[in-house]
């Protein structure tokens, strides 16, 4: 009797575990993301991963679209007046996710509170160039205190998301006019969002519920791929593509990630304050074997400060300086120095940064540099190295922006985030009169500032890792973004 | 009871030093918290601006006394990294962490008391050397390895369990598993040696010449003798593992105290560490002030008064 209640108890035990197992049915999405969001406060965040996943719950006036352009979010249309300093956006028919239609005064509001420094004291800075919002109708008419070529970019993004005026929970509870709406946040678990069903869009997404599962370990990740429990891993490490690539029922889309893999040379340094130092720096490294080496192969080789992901602002015209040894031990001679001695700081948390480290210093020990590795950990080179600019070299990745003002300006000789001290009269002429041209213009002067970050070796520009979305073969319609999001709205199976 | 109040004070005592500690390395680490939220996106004015709104420039003491008044009303203040309360976070990683120690050292009991008990009773036989060199295997295998080698089998070849993440209590079973293992190796060999120990005593060979049965003297009287030594040490390994699950839950992708801390402590989420630590601290205090009341009742050499 008692062996036979054991037995039955077991098998139950054993069902429960069976089917609690496997949560996705044809419905439900779920997705495995590294790390927890910041805040869903669009004053507060500034994790790439709180807008990874709040790009489905939220929209500003504007929306990126999969090929870093922009298209009508809560405003339908927008003109801009000829001295390119007012901007009138016509106002949609949308409803937030409680259901409330969405008034110019909502808008007016959200906009008011990211460029107030008060309120956002990490955010407010971009939307400094604001002199005033006002409603008119379904009309908002923004006025800028000078023309700035950014300004639409700048409201695409999470900063410029609106939700209702009176929202108080924002934070943990964001309410927006996105095609999702948020349900529920467990910290190191999940996120759960619900499709909405009321949104602006004619066409409907597919998923009715899309979870967000946090998984800090991306070999867990891909275990949890392989036996069904997840559906997509938006970024892949390269190191595990292995695992994934020539399984059956998995596919792998690569995209480049828009980041700027830099090999940073402070200017203000000996010997780095000598071109023909940073020019022989140059000639000694082999792109395409530190792509191999530390990404598995998986990126691209960059030519300058901006990512070919960029298409409409990079300028492929750019050859820059070839890997050629000779050269560089020729040059190292002509400039007077011909075992230099420098530090190389990696910062130790990102694995592709210190393994293209180890592989530099060893390119350039080749041509007579005396290369020191140092490895440390992410809180003290943000102190040390970006902050107070205490370093002769260094290896990051700069992420990309969908406006090259926005990545080209770190550039410019005053900039607080010019952690190269980079000096060049021309390129500061250059970023300014980036901010007030027209768009063909801009095409034009930004291809110059490429061209003067490669020519002077402003720093050394070594790849764009590609993206590696995996995800269940049955999946389809997945596009990658310039920016750091998951677009579930398109996903279908 | 003047035994129970000392354990108190010095309880309190320790906890007070343990604050006092934590608060100080946490200043001393290089790093600002602000600097690490912004990023390589950060400029001085915003830097400046958020070190403001978190009162990171305030002096280090007054710091101390806002933390230490909030924490006697039971609030650790707002996580750097969530935005949202330390005291909310870690009540909702708690449970799983105490419930991941709690059941691998109640699967460690239960394998190695019968297992033990069997080896002493039959000792040089079979069943003995088999007790040993299981023994010897589970100290030897880590419990990391342990867990990734029951993923790969149990998880992703007989899908009987999820391959970590929390899905329920059944992502629980493997990784009390792995942790369970060693821990029931070091538990068996204690039980026998324990119980080798009182077989051997005068008053259990006197009970055995009374005519008493094998099993009425190995369990009313050895096992109970023993069990001193055995919830001794079974006491030591469930305070080592309410704050030494981090590499498990690493394995297994499990949303515990230790998946909290590690990211707190490398974004010097200040308020968010060193809650963890009070109440790791507390967690580890209150287990052995408790082992230490049980161990009295069991003991009757230890007296109350």
């Amino acid at each position: 009797m008692m062996f036979r209640r054991m037995v039955v108890l077991f098998m139950l035990a054993l069902i429960l575990a069976l089917t609690t197992g496997l949560g996705s049915t044809a419905q439900d999405l779920t997705i495995a993301v590294p790390t927890d969001p910041d805040s869903f406060d669009p004053t507060r965040a500034v994790a790439a991963a709180s807008w990874e996943i709040a790009f489905n719950v939220y929209e500003g006036l504007v929306r990126t679209l999969p090929s870093g352009e922009l298209t009508g979010g809560l405003a339908y249309n927008w003109n801009v007046d000829e001295t390119g300093t007012v901007y009138t956006f016509h106002l949609r028919e949308a409803y937030f996710h409680t259901g409330e239609r969405v008034t110019p005064e909502d808008v007016v509001h959200a906009l008011n509170r990211i460029r107030d420094p008060e309120v956002s004291e990490a955010r407010a800075g971009d939307f400094s160039v604001i002199e005033s919002v006002e409603a008119a109708e379904d009309q908002i008419i923004v006025s800028l205190s000078r023309p700035h070529g950014p300004f639409l970019f700048t409201l695409a993004g999470m900063p410029g998301a609106i939700y209702p005026r009176g929202a108080e929970n924002q934070a943990s509870q964001p309410i927006g006019t996105g095609p999702y709406r948020f349900v529920e946040w467990r910290p190191n678990q999940h996120i759960r969002l619900e499709r909405f069903d009321q949104h602006w869009s004619d066409s409907e997404p597919f998923f009715t519920t899309v979870e967000f599962r946090i998984m800090p370990d991306d070999s867990s990740a891909v275990l949890n791929l392989k036996t069904g429990h997840i559906d997509v891993i938006p970024r892949l490490e390269a190191a595990l593509l292995h695992q994934v690539e020539n399984e059956p029922g998995l596919n792998v889309h690569r995209a480049p990630m828009n980041l700027v893999q830099i090999l940073a040379i402070n200017h203000q340094r000996e010997p780095f304050n000598d071109p023909l130092v940073r020019q022989a720096a140059a000639h000694a490294i082999d792109k395409d074997e530190i792509i191999f080496g530390a990404a598995w192969g998986e990126g691209q080789p960059l030519v300058t400060g901006l990512s070919p992901a960029m298409a409409v602002f990079h300028n492929d015209e750019i050859t820059d300086y070839a890997y050629d040894p000779e050269r560089s031990r020729q040059l190292l001679a002509e400039a007077g120095v011909s075992s230099p001695s420098v530090t190389l700081d990696l910062p130790a948390p990102y694995a592709i940064h210190v393994q293209a480290g180890e592989i530099v210093a060893e390119q350039l020990g080749t041509v007579g540099f005396d290369v020191a590795l140092q490895i440390v950990e992410w809180g003290t080179w943000l102190e040390r190295v970006y902050s107070q600019r205490d370093y002769d070299m260094t290896i990051v990745g700069l992420a990309g922006r969908l406006d090259p003002h926005e990545v080209l300006v770190r550039y410019e000789s005053s900039s607080s985030r010019n952690f190269f001290n980079f000096q060049n009269p021309e390129y500061d002429a250059l970023i300014a009169e980036g901010q007030t041209a027209s768009h063909d213009e801009r095409i034009a002067v930004y291809n110059r500032a490429q061209e003067i970050l490669t020519e002077d070796v402003a720093g050394i520009f070594l790849m764009d890792p590609s993206q590696l979305a995996v995800m269940q073969s049955a999946i389809k319609g997945w596009e990658s973004y310039p920016i750091y999001v998951v677009d579930a709205a398109r996903l279908y199976r | 009871m003047r035994y129970a109040a000392g354990k108190v004070v010095s309880f309190a005592a320790t906890l007070f030093i343990i604050s006092l500690i934590t608060f100080t390395a946490l200043q001393v680490l290089p790093g600002d918290p602000a600097l690490l939220i912004l990023g390589t996106e950060g400029d001085p004015e915003a830097v400046e601006a958020l070190r403001n709104r978190l009162g990171l420039d305030d002096p280090v003491p007054i710091r101390y006394g806002r933390w230490m008044l909030g924490l006697l009303q039971g609030d650790m203040g707002e996580s750097l990294r969530y935005n949202m309360s330390a005291s909310e976070l870690i009540l909702r990683a708690l449970p799983i962490s105490l419930m991941l120690a709690g059941a691998a050292v109640g699967l460690s009991l239960c394998a190695a008391l019968p297992l033990g008990v069997l080896c002493a009773t039959f000792r040089g036989r079979s069943i003995d050397l088999f007790g040993l060199t299981f023994a010897q295997f589970g100290m030897a295998i880590p419990s990391f390895w342990l867990g990734i080698l029951l993923i790969q089998v149990f998880a992703v070849r007989l899908h009987l369990a999820p391959p970590g993440g929390y899905e329920g209590i059944t992502s629980l079973v493997l990784p009390a598993v792995a942790l369970a293992l060693p821990r029931a190796a070091i538990l068996t060999r204690m039980v026998r040696a324990s119980m080798l120990d009182v077989l051997h005593q005068d008053y259990v060979r006197t009970a055995r010449s009374k005519g008493v049965s094998l099993w009425a003297v190995v369990f009313k009287h050895a096992l109970r003798n023993a069990g001193i030594n055995i919830f001794t040490v079974a006491g030591i390994h469930l305070t080592q593992l309410l704050a030494g699950t981090i590499v498990i839950e690493q394995v297994f992708a499990l949303p515990g105290l230790g998946q909290l801390l590690l990211p707190a402590v490398l974004q010097r989420d200040l308020p968010l560490v060193q809650g963890l630590v009070m109440i790791g601290a507390s967690l580890i205090l209150m287990a052995n002030l408790g082992f230490d009341f049980i161990l009295a009742a069991l003991d009757p050499r230890i007296r109350f008064d």
